[in-house]
C-alpha cells in the first residue's frame, strides 16, 4: 500500500492529538477490499461465479452479538460462502495487560466475555495462583463455584433470549432479561457491580457473603425452578422454533474436534467433555453433578443442551450453600505480587466453552504475557463450515447457536 | 441475625456482617493532595501543554455538517416548543451496541427498567429510521469508520449520547493502541453517561437529561464542535 | 504430574526434544525446533498411546530473544495438559509451519498469532489480519512495539512503574524485557 494511513503513526505517536482529522484517521470504508487478494482463501471466496453476489452484514445489524462484520456470498436467498471480519472491538488487552501489575492485570479481563464476566477473571487468577503456588481458602472457593454457577445461569438464560431473537421470538428475550435481572442484582449485592463484576482476587475473593445476597438468593431459588421451567415451555414446545432450530447447522463429533471446539457447542455432537469433570479444579472434584451430551448436534440440540445446563448449574449452587464452610476468603498474599519467573495454564469450564489463560512471569510485578483462549474466537471459525447451503435468515440463527461473545472474539 | 436463605439453610457460616450496624465514619481531613516525587506533575507549575486550548480557539475543530437551518432558528416559535415536545417523547434509539454497555442498553429497555416509558423502546435497525445515536460500548479505531458512517446517514434531528466510560473518555483502555479514547472525538457528542457500565437506571437518568436539553434548545446547535471542549474559565 | 507421560516421551521423542521436560502442577512441557513441529504433532495427534486430540491453545509468545509458538494440547490418556514450545524463531522473520492440516481450527489462531506477532505460518491457507485493520503495519504484542502513554510522556515521568516507559531511554527496563524468562 503506498498510501500512509494513520493506523501506522497511532501506535507511536500521541493518540491523543484531536488535529489527526476523521479523514486521515479512519481511512475509507470498503467493504469488498480494493487490492488484490492477499491469501488462498481470500482469492476462493472474492471471485464470484455466475450468479452470485456479495452482501456485507455489517458491523452493525440487529442481532446482538455485538460487532461482527460477515461478508455474504449469495446465490439468491442460498448463502454460497461467507466470511468472517472481526477486530471491531479489539482493545488490546493482552497487551495492556503486559504493562499492568498482576492485580490491575485481571481488571482488564473482566469485559472480555462480559456476559460471564466472573470466569473471564477465574482464568487468569486461577493462572497466577499457579505462579504463586498459593492455596485458595475452602470458603472462597465455595463462593467462587457459587457466583460463578450463578453467572452461567444468567449468560444462558440470555442465550435462551437471544437465540429466540435471532429466530424471529420478541417475547422469550424480554423474559430472559427479567431473570438475568433478578441474578444480576443478587450478584450486584455479593461484588458491588451488575456487569463486570471485579471480584475475584489473587487467592481468594472480594467479600464475604453477606446479608442481602443470601436475602435474594433465597427469594431467588425458591421460584428458580419454576420460572426456569415456565422460560423454557415458552420455546421448547413452540413449533415454529423446532423446526425452524431442528437440523439445523449439524456438525459432527469429528469436524467439531477438528475445529477445536469445546463446551457446549462440543458436547451437543456427543462428546462428554466438561473441564469440571476432564480435568477438575476448585472443589469441583467433591460436588454432585451431571454432564448434559445429547448427540445431534443441530441448534436445536445446542439450546436443549444449555437449558439442561442451568438446570445442573442449579444443584450445584444447591450443593455448595448447603456445604458452604467457614473461613478466611482470602489467601495471606504480600500486597506486590512478584512471581517467580515461569509459566502456568489454566483453563476452566465457561458457559461457552473452555476459557484459558497461559501466563508467563519474569520475575517482576508485571505479568510478561498473558494469552487469553476464547472459546467464542474458535467457535465462530466453524460458521464458515455450517452456512454453506442454508438461507440467509439462517445465518444468525446458526450464529447465535454457538453463543459467541464479540468482546471475547476479539479481545 | 435472623437470616432467612429460602431453600434449605443448611449450616450457614456465623461471619456475616449485619449491614444494620451504624459504623463510625472515618473523616479525611480536606487537604490539597501531594505528589511525594517532588517533580512528578511538572513539579507542580503549569503545564505547557496547551495545544487543545489554542486550537479551540483557533476554529480549526472539525464542525459537524448537520446544519439544522439559518440563524432564524434561534428564536424559538410556538410550533417548535410543541416539535421540541415530540422529539423529545419519542426518541428511537439506534441499535448500536457495541460491547458490555450494550447489555445493560438493553437492561434498560427491557421489562425491569422500562425504556419503554418514555417512548423510547422501537431500537430501529436502520439509521435512517432513528434519531438518537446511544454509542454503548467501546470504540476501537476500526469501528470508528463505520460508526461515523452510521451518524452520518442519521438524518436530522440526531442527537448523540456516549454511554459508558470507554466513549466517554477511553475509559479503562486509556492507554490501549486500537481504541478511540472517547467519541467525542469523531462525534458531537450531547449527553455523557459515565460508568463501566453505567447502571440502567443511570442510561435512563441520561436520556432524560436528553429530553430535557432537547425541549431547552440546546440540542439544536447551529454548529456543533467535535472534540472535548474546554470552560473558559478553565 | 504425571510421571508416567514425561516418560512416554522421553521415550518417543527423545532426541528432537531441545529441553528437558519439565512438569509443575499439571502441565507438562516439551520443547522443540520449529521445524519439527509437523512431524511431533502429528504423533502426538495420532498415536494411540498419546492421541493428544484436543488443541486447547495456540499463542505466539516474544521472548526479548527470539519467538516462540506455543501450543497447549489434552488427551484423554493423561490428566495433565501439554504444553509443547516451539522455540527459536527469529525476531525478524519469524517463520513457523502451520498445524491447519491436523485442526482447521488453528487457522484462526494462526492468523492472530499473525497479527500480533508477525509470525508466518507456511501453510495456512488464510495468512491474513484478523484484529488490525488490513493496512496496518505494525505488530502489537512485539515487545518493541510501546504503548503510547500519556503520563510516561510527561516531564515527571510517572512515579509508579505503570507510568514509566520501558524504552530504550530506560536502560535498566530494557535489560528487563531483552533477557528471555529464565528455565
Amino acid at each position: 500500500m503506498t498510501t500512509r494511513t494513520p493506523y501506522d503513526i497511532a501506535a507511536h505517536a500521541s493518540s491523543d492529538d484531536p488535529r489527526i482529522t476523521l479523514e486521515e484517521q479512519l481511512g475509507t470504508f470498503e467493504p469488498i477490499p480494493p487490492y488484490p487478494p492477499r491469501t488462498e482463501r481470500e482469492a476462493e471466496f472474492y471471485t464470484l461465479r455466475d450468479g452470485e453476489m456479495f452482501v456485507n452484514m455489517g458491523p452493525q445489524h440487529p442481532s446482538t452479538h455485538g460487532v461482527l462484520r460477515v461478508v455474504l456470498k449469495i446465490d439468491g436467498e442460498k448463502v454460497v460462502d461467507l466470511d468472517p471480519v472481526l477486530g471491531y472491538l479489539h482493545r488490546g488487552v493482552e497487551k495492556l495487560c503486559e504493562n499492568a501489575d498482576y492485580h490491575q492485570a485481571i481488571c482488564y479481563t473482566d469485559p472480555l466475555e462480559y456476559i460471564s464476566s466472573l470466569f473471564c477473571e477465574w482464568s487468569p487468577v486461577m493462572a497466577f495462583e499457579k505462579l504463586l503456588d498459593v492455596q485458595v481458602p475452602r470458603r472462597a472457593e465455595y463462593i467462587r463455584v457459587l457466583a460463578g454457577e450463578l453467572n452461567r445461569i444468567a449468560s444462558h438464560a440470555l442465550f435462551m433470549g437471544w437465540f429466540a431473537l435471532d429466530l424471529g421470538g420478541l417475547t422469550p428475550i424480554l423474559w430472559s432479561f427479567i431473570e438475568r435481572d433478578e441474578i444480576v442484582e443478587m450478584l450486584a449485592a455479593l461484588t458491588g457491580q451488575r456487569m463486570l463484576f471485579n471480584y475475584f482476587r489473587i487467592g481468594g475473593v472480594n467479600g464475604d457473603l453477606n446479608h442481602e445476597f443470601m436475602s435474594r438468593l433465597g427469594t431467588w431459588m425458591s421460584k428458580a425452578t419454576s420460572q426456569i421451567n415456565s422460560n423454557q415451555a415458552l420455546l421448547n414446545e413452540n413449533e415454529i422454533f423446532v423446526r425452524r432450530a431442528r437440523g439445523l447447522g449439524v456438525i459432527d463429533t469429528a469436524t467439531a474436534l477438528n475445529m477445536c471446539m469445546t463446551g457446549p457447542n462440543l458436547r451437543a455432537t456427543g462428546v462428554p467433555f466438561d473441564v469440571r469433570r476432564a480435568h477438575p479444579y476448585s472443589i469441583y472434584p467433591e460436588l454432585d453433578f451431571d454432564i448434559p451430551t445429547r448427540v445431534e448436534g443441530d441448534c436445536l440440540a445446542r439450546y436443549l443442551l444449555r437449558m439442561d445446563e442451568i438446570k445442573q448449574s442449579l444443584r450445584i449452587i444447591d450443593q455448595c450453600l448447603n456445604e458452604m464452610p467457614d473461613g478466611p476468603i482470602m489467601a495471606k498474599l504480600p500486597r506486590l505480587i512478584r512471581p517467580r519467573p515461569g509459566r502456568a495454564y489454566a483453563a476452566i469450564e465457561g458457559p461457552r466453552g473452555q476459557y484459558a489463560t497461559y501466563a508467563i512471569s519474569d520475575g517482576t510485578d508485571q505479568p510478561y504475557r498473558m494469552r487469553i483462549h476464547d472459546p467464542s474466537f474458535v467457535h465462530l471459525q466453524t460458521v464458515g463450515l455450517l452456512m454453506p447451503g442454508n438461507l440467509i435468515a439462517d445465518t444468525m440463527a446458526i450464529m447465535a447457536s454457538l453463543d459467541p461473545v464479540m468482546g471475547g472474539v476479539d479481545k | 441475625m435472623a437470616l432467612k436463605p429460602g431453600a434449605e439453610s443448611g449450616n450457614l457460616p456465623a461471619v456475616i456482617t449485619d449491614s444494620r450496624e451504624l459504623v463510625e465514619p472515618i473523616v479525611v481531613p480536606n487537604t490539597l493532595w501531594q505528589s511525594s516525587n517532588p517533580v512528578a506533575y511538572n513539579g507542580g507549575q503549569e503545564s505547557d501543554i496547551t495545544h487543545l486550548r489554542e486550537f479551540e480557539a483557533s476554529g480549526e475543530g472539525r464542525r459537524d455538517n448537520a446544519r439544522w437551518a439559518g440563524p432564524l432558528e434561534i428564536i424559538p416559535t410556538k410550533a417548535d416548543i410543541v416539535l421540541d415536545l415530540i422529539r423529545a417523547n419519542s426518541l428511537w434509539p439506534l441499535l448500536s451496541g457495541l460491547a458490555c454497555c450494550a447489555i445493560e442498553m438493553m437492561s434498560a429497555a427491557t421489562s425491569k427498567n422500562d425504556m419503554d416509558r418514555w417512548g423510547m423502546f422501537p431500537f430501529r435497525a436502520s439509521p435512517r429510521q432513528a434519531d438518537v445515536l446511544i454509542v454503548a460500548g467501546t470504540c476501537t479505531t476500526k469501528m470508528a469508520g463505520p460508526l461515523v458512517r452510521l451518524w452520518e446517514q442519521m438524518p436530522e434531528p440526531k442527537w448523540c449520547v456516549a454511554m459508558g466510560d470507554c466513549t466517554c473518555s477511553g475509559g479503562r483502555y486509556k492507554r490501549s493502541y486500537s481504541t478511540i479514547q472517547g467519541i467525542d472525538r469523531i462525534m458531537p457528542v450531547d449527553v455523557y453517561v459515565p460508568g463501566c457500565p453505567p447502571r440502567p437506571e443511570g442510561l435512563i437518568y441520561g436520556m432524560m437529561k436528553l429530553q430535557q436539553l432537547i425541549k431547552d434548545r440546546r440540542g439544536h446547535w447551529p454548529e456543533r464542535p467535535i472534540g472535548p471542549t474546554v470552560p473558559e474559565d478553565l | 504430574m504425571d510421571r508416567a507421560l514425561r516418560r512416554r516421551l522421553e521415550a518417543r521423542f527423545g532426541e528432537r526434544l531441545t529441553g528437558p521436560v519439565r512438569q509443575r502442577h499439571d502441565e507438562t512441557e516439551i520443547r522443540i525446533a520449529p521445524g519439527d513441529v509437523p512431524e511431533i504433532l502429528l504423533a502426538l495427534h495420532d498415536e494411540p498411546e498419546l492421541r493428544f486430540r484436543m488443541l486447547s491453545d495456540l499463542a505466539g509468545v516474544d521472548t526479548g530473544s527470539a519467538m516462540q509458538v506455543v501450543y497447549h494440547l489434552w488427551s484423554d490418556t493423561s490428566g495433565d495438559w501439554l504444553r509443547v514450545i516451539a522455540d527459536g524463531l527469529s525476531r525478524d522473520d519469524p517463520r513457523a509451519p502451520s498445524v491447519t492440516f491436523l485442526w482447521k481450527g488453528a487457522e484462526w489462531m494462526e492468523r492472530e498469532a499473525y497479527d500480533m506477532f508477525g509470525i508466518t505460518f507456511e501453510g495456512n491457507r488464510d495468512l491474513r489480519r484478523i484484529y488490525m485493520p488490513p493496512e496496518y503495519t505494525s505488530f502489537p504484542l512485539r515487545k518493541d512495539f510501546f504503548l503510547p502513554d500519556d503520563a510516561s510522556r510527561s516531564p515527571g515521568g510517572g512515579v509508579r512503574p505503570m507510568e514509566q516507559t520501558h524504552g530504550p531511554t530506560n536502560a535498566e527496563a530494557e535489560a528487563h524485557i531483552r533477557q528471555a524468562p529464565a528455565s
